[in-house]
């Protein structure tokens, strides 16, 4: 079963955390690590880490289908900084994974524990709208 | 460049959208589906995926022992991200294009549904698949 696994920030991230090299250094290679260790399980279909909120925009069709863009979000939004999809056997099996990518360091190496979504991935459109 | 286009909604909109007829359901996933084999023939299309109902998401934070620890209680007013399309396309503008097209996709009675669509580059740093 596929999942997918998303690290979510505030909108207060606008940039590179404000770290020590060296604690940036290790929580990029904690990740690294991370991605090397589920390649080898087989168990990772993807992982993408996406640029800050201040390059999103949010689009709209206007009448005749132009585009309007809009990079105003309100405060509260969370936005999401990266996503791992895993194919594994069990949600528990997920949730583990997220757990590991939970603790990654910070700054001064202390794990972040920040939460981590895990949803279940559609192998397709539910049956009633296909 | 690539870019994600994330479609986003609320539990409130998601309700909506499973009280919609079978024949609006119908023509959006047609339109949705063309959109896909359009990007597919123009090399544009790099992945798409609809996710479950947030009814089956979890949190998950490490606990100091490392263990997994669960919660599945969210606000009500939470956007909940319903599904993404990746691209790879030569401009901002061209992606941003591809969103106004999904924005448009029709919704009850074929009237646009006009969803706001978030789109952002990938990062071109850090730990990569």
């Amino acid at each position: 079963m596929k999942y997918i696994l998303m690290m979510n920030t505030m909108k207060a991230g606008q940039g590179v955390p404000d770290w020590p090299q060296k604690d940036l250094q290790a929580h990029i290679a904690f990740m690294m690590k991370l991605n090397q260790d589920l390649r080898e399980a087989g168990e990772l279909d993807s992982a993408e880490g996406l640029s800050f909120p201040n390059q999103a925009r949010l689009v709209r069709a206007g009448k005749n289908g132009v585009p309007v863009t809009d990079g105003i979000f309100p405060e509260s939004k969370e936005f999401l900084a990266g996503f791992w999809i895993v194919d594994v056997d069990t949600p528990e099996r997920a949730y583990a994974i997220a757990a590991r990518v939970s603790a990654a360091p910070g700054s001064g190496g202390v794990p972040l524990n920040m939460p981590v979504e895990v949803r279940p991935v559609m192998s397709g459109p539910p049956p009633e709208m296909s | 460049m690539k870019y994600i286009l994330l479609m986003s909604g609320t539990k409130a909109g998601v309700d909506g959208y499973h009280a919609w007829s079978k024949q609006d359901i119908e023509t959006h996933m047609a339109v949705l589906r063309s959109i896909n084999n359009e990007l597919t023939a123009s090399g544009e299309f790099v992945a798409t995926q609809g996710l479950a109902g947030p009814q089956e998401a979890k949190v998950v934070r490490g606990e100091k022992n490392g263990l997994p620890v669960t919660d599945g209680i969210f606000p009500e007013s939470k956007e909940f991200l319903l599904g993404y399309w990746v691209v790879d396309t030569a401009t901002p503008e061209r992606a941003y294009a591809i969103a106004a097209r999904i924005s448009t996709a029709p919704g009850p009675g074929g009237v646009p549904t006009n969803m706001p669509i978030e789109v952002r580059q990938f990062a071109t740093y850090g730990a990569k698949a």
